[in-house]
């Protein structure tokens, strides 16, 4: 076949450039250390890494949503931890009502320190969480969800538990209104009692003078019925706080095991093998290093420098 | 005999080899010349004359100078390059149009789960306005990403159009330039003698013209050559060249198609009969991959944004009075459009007679492609949709459901003949905008609340709440699920505010069943339960007090579950967008795949050409020396003719 010098020229100088294109591109895939840049790089991995890094983002998300979750079960259980502590207290105090030797001056002493304790209660089920959410606020509470109101203590709360967005259940808040004034009720199976209903009702007893001693033993096995349900059932929640709160750990290994299998699978798809690469890289550098040698020979000869 | 034929041989052969040096001179001068056809100086042995004893020969005559060029390898090398240039010019946009399906963290993709996520901190912290602040800001930044992506693409589309313009602007040149170039050679053909340079400067034109357009050829017996693109339409006939121009699409004005003006005609060339050349590739680009990307990020937006504004609407929002004041679209998309025809029946003032309107009734189920809505037979009344992703056809009447979109065309029929392109999509993401500014719009609150009663004895709960309707069929009622028996039995019954019994009914729960069971709808909800019912626990579904509502995260977490949802025809909307980024980078791949091969055909056919036609360096520098030498012999004969006559001077001088 003819060899012309323009055409040779032309096609040595595309062949040139061509390799010089293939060590940009693996210069370039080297510096980022990712091998899918474009999609087009390869399009399967490309999709694929796009399926992780949603993974990624979104267990990132639940794993913040379980954080929250964690924090607010944890405060709770410490609240019902407290709570059933003022709750013995009450109880010893109430035991000790009933000493026979007590007079009403010292009934209303113990009366007014049960009051107390139950004005103390009523703070711990409206405490928040630190960032203004209702611990006991059930599915939301825009203000405090356990209300001194005529008649007792009411809910202003809603009923349930909130949820997090962490993809199982994970509570944010307890219900009020099942924690504090719907305890199973010990003398009437099937209906329920308040806690605050109970020591309101024995505060008023204890305060009032003059009555008999019977009357006053009546007071104290009933109150002492009442309050051992009304702690049994916030014992029961803390229970079920603390439940909460061991499922919520193994979410989040979940979660992070999860995540890190979401960007095992990300790098797989998209980062660079760095030993192929450089090796590829060695490989293109001393293929366009001799196209560039022979290059420089081949063109150098020419008939016109023997015709001297 | 005398030595004058001797002295007229050696000047033969002197303006013979110098012929030899002038053509081989001109060879090396146009080396370089793209396209240049080597020459060669035809010599021939001029007749002897006859004597007595035999013919004595009388030196070599320049019969012509003749180019080396083989008519098959031209046309070879110029319709490869014209495939060349089309796979290229296609690459190119392509190139163009996958910068806007970046992949990781830049793209639409990851946008779109990044608001998912906000809702995530959403659910967490319903009524913090910093949180609120931060998922509308991640709405803002979904709805621009889609936005710019369509911009981008209006983008891509100026371009090719632009590109298109240049093409378009240089083929009418050429075709001017080859049809004075056929008269200076029709004029030439008198002489007998062939016009190389002429020739060879056609031949560079028609190459030139093969990268915009592919051409068939066909010489006259004039010497003129016609040129014809388009399956045997003229673009060059003889002396007379048409133009071609760049018209509006016949069906949607923002694209453009090309056609071929002759005689104040213009015709309107298909692109798929252009064969080859930069043209075509650029109409092909914009036809197939630029409408596939246009479809594919508008089924997106429309899917997403749509599923989006759907339940948004159902939650309520943080405005006073709380719970009273509706919950409006978080997005509004690129409407769906119906384009007339070019050529369907308009009124006296250009008005189209016959309008289609198409209504999103289901973004869910809308499809990644564009729908063609004519007369299955002019006149006969009734209409057939072709969806041109897949070919597939459907006849349809007016108020027809087909893929998620109603097309309605009863209050402005169409016209006999009249044809309509359907863009369902093909907008959707072109201004994509987030229509809330008050974080207190969003609605992160659900209207409708679950809570099993402290008394059940089982462990079922509402694992999720959605509710259905905007607004509740019966606002204001509770809704209470009363199991009444282990084997999930269950009745249910509607009780307005004042525990007025509205309606009832009963039904079985399975695992994984929704309560109620479809198509039963007890107040626009539906619930799923974790855990196990007993007989005798109940469940109440009520409103959400308005106390509640600041703190209640209902909506926002069934907002959040769409991100599992089928919402993108079958796919949750990462698969989706992973899908269509895939499908971009699959075409960026072919394409770029057929354009090397064509290039490395393109290349091979070129050097078989310049084999045959071009100029080796070596092969002259051996020439000029031959002809060198032949002319210092000539020369030499030239010197003993010259010295003979003056020997014959000398004797005769005595």
């Amino acid at each position: 076949m003819r060899i012309t010098s323009a055409n040779a020229f032309e096609t040595s100088l595309n062949n040139l450039q061509k390799r010089q294109q293939a060590l940009t591109q693996a210069q370039e895939q080297l510096t980022s250390g990712k091998r899918v840049l474009k999609p087009s790089d390869d399009p399967a991995a490309a999709a694929q890494a796009e399926r992780a890094l949603a993974r990624i983002s979104r267990s990132e998300a639940q794993l913040r949503a379980l954080d929250v979750s964690r924090n607010s079960m944890e405060m709770a259980e410490s609240a019902l931890g407290h709570a059933g502590e003022m709750m013995q207290q009450a109880r010893e105090l109430l035991v000790s009502a009933g000493n026979g030797s007590y007079n009403d001056s010292d009934r209303l002493a113990i009366a007014e320190s049960i009051r107390g304790l139950r004005n103390d209660l009523l703070t711990v089920a409206n405490r928040t969480d630190g960032t203004g959410r209702y611990l006991f606020g059930g599915q939301g509470a825009s203000g405090m969800p356990l209300l001194d109101s005529p008649g007792g203590v009411a809910y202003a709360g809603s009923a349930g538990q909130s949820q997090a967005a962490a993809g199982e259940a994970s509570p944010l808040t307890i219900d009020g209104r099942a924690a504090w004034l719907q305890a199973p009720d010990p003398s009437s199976p099937g209906s329920s009692l308040s806690i605050f209903d109970a020591m309101d009702r024995v505060v008023a007893e204890l305060m009032t003078p003059g009555r008999s001693a019977a009357a006053v033993a009546l007071t104290v096995a009933d109150g002492l019925g009442d309050f051992d349900a009304g702690a049994d059932n916030l014992a029961a929640w803390r229970a079920r706080t603390g439940e909460a709160l061991r499922r919520i750990d193994s979410i989040g290994e979940r979660l992070s095991q999860t995540r890190l299998d979401a960007q095992t699978d990300r790098s797989e798809a998209e980062d660079l093998d760095m030993l192929q690469a450089i090796s590829d890289f060695q490989n293109q550098q001393s293929g366009y290093d001799a196209a560039l040698k022979t290059y420089s020979i081949v063109q150098q000869m020419s008939l016109l420098q023997y015709l001297k | 005999m005398s030595s004058s034929p001797l002295m007229s041989l050696g000047i033969k052969a002197m303006a013979a080899n110098y012929a030899g040096l002038q053509v081989t001179g001109h060879n090396i001068a146009n080396a370089n010349v793209q396209g240049y056809s080597r020459q060669t100086a035809e010599l021939s042995t001029s007749q002897g004359q006859f004597t007595g004893a035999g013919f004595f020969g009388r030196g070599v005559d320049v019969t012509t100078v003749s180019r080396s060029h083989n008519e098959f390898l031209t046309r070879e090398a110029a319709s490869s390059r014209s495939l060349a240039a089309m796979d290229g010019a296609r690459l190119q946009q392509l190139r163009r149009l996958e910068n806007i399906f970046k992949p990781g963290e830049m793209g639409l993709g990851h946008a779109t789960s990044e608001f998912m996520n906000a809702m995530v901190d959403l659910a967490n912290q319903p009524a913090d306005m910093a949180t609120r602040q931060v998922a509308m800001a991640r709405a803002g930044e979904l709805a621009s990403r889609f936005s710019e992506a369509g911009a981008a693409m209006d983008d891509v589309q100026a371009g090719v159009t632009a590109e298109l313009r240049s093409a378009v602007s240089e083929v009418n040149g050429l075709a001017r330039s080859i049809a004075e170039v056929n008269q200076r050679i029709a004029g030439l053909k008198g002489t007998g003698q062939t016009a190389n340079d002429l020739l060879d400067e056609r031949e560079r034109l028609l190459s030139r013209l093969s990268s915009h357009v592919q051409v068939t050829r066909m010489e006259a017996n004039d010497g003129t050559m016609s040129v014809f693109i388009s399956g045997g339409q003229r673009l060059v006939l003889g002396t007379e060249a048409a133009q071609l121009r760049v018209l509006q699409d016949e069906s949607d004005a923002s694209r453009s198609s090309v056609g071929l003006v002759e005689g104040g005609v213009q015709r309107r060339l298909k692109e798929g009969t252009l064969g080859g050349g930069s043209i075509a590739g650029l109409l092909r680009f914009q036809n197939q991959d630029l409408v596939a990307a246009r479809t594919l990020v508008g089924q997106l937006a429309a899917s997403v944004g749509g599923a989006i504004n759907e339940q948004h609407v159902r939650g309520l929002n943080l405005q006073a009075p709380y719970g009273l004041v509706p919950s409006s679209a978080m997005f509004a998309m690129g409407p769906p459009l119906a384009q007339g025809h070019l050529a369907n029946t308009r009124d006296a003032s250009g008005v189209l007679v016959g309008q289609v309107s198409l209504t999103i009734t289901d973004p869910s189920a809308l499809q990644a492609s564009e729908y063609d809505l004519r007369e299955t037979a002019i006149g006969s009344g009734s209409w057939v949709l072709t969806r041109l992703l897949d070919g597939q056809t459907k006849p349809v009447v007016s108020g027809d459901v087909v893929d998620g979109m109603q097309i309605d065309f009863s209050s402005a029929p169409p016209q006999p003949g009249d044809r309509f392109l359907l863009q369902p999509v093909t907008r959707a993401a072109n201004g994509m905008s987030k229509l809330l500014d008050d974080p207190r719009d969003l609605a992160a609150a659900s209207p409708l609340l679950a809570s099993s009663l402290p008394g059940n004895v089982g462990t079922a709960q509402s694992s999720s709440l959605r509710v259905t309707a905007a607004p509740l069929p019966t606002p204001g009622a509770t809704s209470r699920i009363t199991f009444t028996s282990d084997a999930g039995d269950y009745t249910w019954e509607l009780f307005d505010a004042s525990s007025t019994l509205l309606a009832s009914g009963s039904d079985t729960w399975q695992p994984n069943q929704a309560i109620p069971r479809p198509p039963t709808d007890i107040n626009g909800f539906t619930m799923q339960l974790s855990g196990v019912p007993r007989t005798g626990d109940v469940i109440n579904v009520e409103p959400t007090p308005a106390g509640a509502l600041s703190g209640n995260n209902g909506n926002a977490l069934a907002l959040l579950a769409l991100r599992d949802a089928a919402l993108v025809n079958g796919r949750t909307l990462t698969d989706g967008w992973a899908s269509a980024m895939a499908d971009i980078g699959v075409r960026v791949q072919t394409g770029r795949a057929s354009a090397e091969i064509s290039d490395v055909v393109a290349g091979q056919a070129e050097t078989a050409r310049s084999g045959q036609s071009g100029v080796n360096l070596d092969e002259e520098a051996a020439r000029l020396i031959q002809f060198q030498q032949s002319y210092q012999a000539a020369a030499k004969v030239l010197q003993v003719a010259q010295s003979l006559f003056d020997t014959l001077l000398d004797v005769a001088g005595r």
